[in-house]
């Protein structure tokens, strides 16, 4: 569904954001991005949605290699991928179902199947009887879901979502997790990038751990720390890059970045 | 239909939240086109005027009563061996009581109380070329028959003088405030952008395609420009009746030009001033969206 191949960006000011990742994510699959801050998970969705350009290296998504992808097709890409962020990027003049039904408006989608589908959504999300309030009448849970709804109205095969639950207590990022997993279920690709180690360890699904650009830890039923995966029964899959001589073992938390790492195992 | 309904909602909600800067825009647009139609419409009066100042007649001789008919006729057949008169024709005066009838029939007090006798006989000169009305006038200036001659020469002259000077005018400060009012409308776009600057981002992000995005914007640049040029040319419009109305029962000067004209040219305008503000809004979306 998602294949990358030695992919590299530079930005501007020879910043290297991506060094040579490659990454295979097949159709159905519930992949986690972890690592520290600049790492580049934001940067690789961003390539994925085609919002910047590689540097190098090749991309394909939902069977399209968008490298070389001419600008104007972009729109039916990114029709394919639904995106949730952080900060939800709701519109506050709009409703919860006006929110919802705007993504299938912009498609030119007729009235009636709008209506039907964002009902269906917002009843998938929890959010049914909430259909009329706009978004800052609601919690930032309830937003994180209308957001989720948003993404998900247009049943799109692949969900990209950066740092979902980065705004949300644990209580609420559990709730959005529970609609995640059951989009997932549905055989919708699910990638999501993150820095919550609870619900990393909690799910136990692929594990993609970036480092200043680089693929350190590809490991399926994984945990957020590589080295907690010793006192694990898991069957550990290293990633190519691992086997790479690395200057840092992806193994030992770094102390460089202490920001990301968490001040106890618990 | 829903759809092209709800663009065009898009690009007049739009155009509500901006509506001050909006109001500027359509000001230049306005006063630009104005200026441009307004210069426009006196060029076709001076066009007019000088059709009819060059088919008609240029020169009168008004005749002194004491002179003889024979005299007349002889000054008559002098006039006419000149090299550059075309054709002269002599009013005697009954022919000048039956003009001035016609001329002032809407005035019966004064036909009543004028005495026919007083009236002169004229020679009515045409010039092969206009510009040699100066030399007959002069030449005639000293002949004994000769009470007077007129000549619409002079006023002609000034009409020359002034349309051109209006023209130059009219049309500098047209093309002025023509690239104003296109940076005018840039510039509103840009705001309009800026003012739904996240609605924008969501769009791409659910994949609206790029002219679902853009159109919005065109059209609400097209209107402006539109509505502009609409003013314009209304306020000319108007403006043109207003002269018209003033035109006197002259022989030699219109005020007026023809509604063909005012339609044709005003069609031309409006498509003008639609243009000019997709112009604008194409510059102010240049950068932007590009996916």
């Amino acid at each position: 569904m998602i294949l990358l191949e030695d992919v590299t960006k530079v930005y501007e000011g020879g910043i290297v954001a991506l060094r040579d990742v490659s990454l295979d994510v097949q159709k159905g699959e519930f992949v986690f991005m972890v690592g520290p801050s600049g790492s580049g998970k934001s940067t690789l969705i961003r390539l994925m949605l085609r919002e910047e350009p590689a540097t190098r290296g090749k991309i394909w998504v939902a069977g399209k290699d968008i490298t070389k992808m001419p600008s104007w097709k972009v729109p039916n890409l990114r029709r394919s991928i639904g995106t949730v962020f952080q900060d939800f990027k709701l519109l506050p003049n709009r409703t919860v179902s006006e929110n919802v039904a705007f993504a299938l408006e912009v498609l030119g989608r007729p009235k009636t199947v709008i209506n039907h589908q964002v009902a269906q959504v917002l009843d998938l999300v929890g959010l049914a009887t909430k259909g009329d309030r706009y978004p800052l009448q609601l919690s930032g849970g309830e937003q994180q879901r209308v957001s989720v709804a948003r993404a998900f109205v247009n049943r799109p095969p692949i969900l990209l979502a950066d740092e979902p639950t980065g705004n949300l207590d644990p209580a609420t990022s559990v709730g959005i997790m529970r609609i995640l997993d059951r989009i997932n279920r549905t055989g919708t690709t699910v990638l999501m990038a993150t820095h919550d180690h609870a619900i990393v360890d909690a799910m136990r699904r692929r594990v993609v751990q970036l480092e200043r650009g680089r693929v350190v830890r590809d490991q399926s039923r994984g945990r957020y720390e590589s080295f907690r995966v010793d006192d694990d029964e898991t069957p550990k899959k290293v990633g190519p890059a691992v086997e790479e001589p690395s200057p840092e073992p992806p193994s030992v938390p770094e102390d460089k970045e202490p920001a990301d790492v968490p001040e106890q195992s618990a | 239909m829903s759809r092209a309904a709800y663009l065009i909602q898009q690009a007049l909600s739009s155009l509500r939240r901006n509506a001050l800067v909006v109001a500027a825009a359509i000001l230049a647009v306005f006063v630009s086109l104005t200026l441009a139609f307004g210069a426009l419409v006196v060029n076709e009066l001076f066009r007019v005027n000088t059709t009819r100042w060059q088919e008609g007649v240029h020169v009168v001789v008004f005749m002194k009563d004491d002179v003889s008919q024979d005299a007349q006729a002889d000054l008559e057949r002098e006039i006419q061996s000149w090299d550059e008169v075309d054709k002269t024709t002599f009013c005697d005066k009954t022919c000048a009581w039956l003009e001035f009838n016609e001329m002032f029939a809407d005035q019966p007090a004064l036909l009543e109380e004028t005495d026919a006798s007083i009236l002169p006989a004229s020679i009515r000169i045409k010039l092969t070329n206009v510009d040699y009305y100066r030399d007959i006038t002069f030449r005639l200036l000293d002949n004994p028959a000769v009470r007077k001659t007129v000549t619409a020469g002079d006023r002609f002259d000034q009409l020359s003088n002034i349309s051109s000077i209006l023209n130059a005018l009219g049309l500098g400060l047209a093309i002025l405030l023509g690239v104003a009012s296109v940076v005018l409308i840039a510039n509103t776009i840009r705001m309009a952008i800026y003012a739904r600057r996240d609605e924008v981002s969501v769009m791409k992000l659910v994949g609206a395609s790029n002219w679902f995005i853009r159109i919005p914007f065109l059209l609400e640049g097209m209107l402006q420009g539109f509505v502009g040029a609409a003013l314009a040319v209304a306020a000319v419009w108007a403006g043109h009746g207003f002269l018209a109305g003033l035109e006197p029962d002259d022989f030699f000067i219109r005020l007026s030009v023809g509604n063909d004209f005012l339609i044709q040219w005003g069609i031309l305008i409006l498509l003008f001033g639609a243009s000019a503000g997709i112009v604008g809004s194409a510059f102010g979306l240049r950068r932007f969206l590009k996916v």
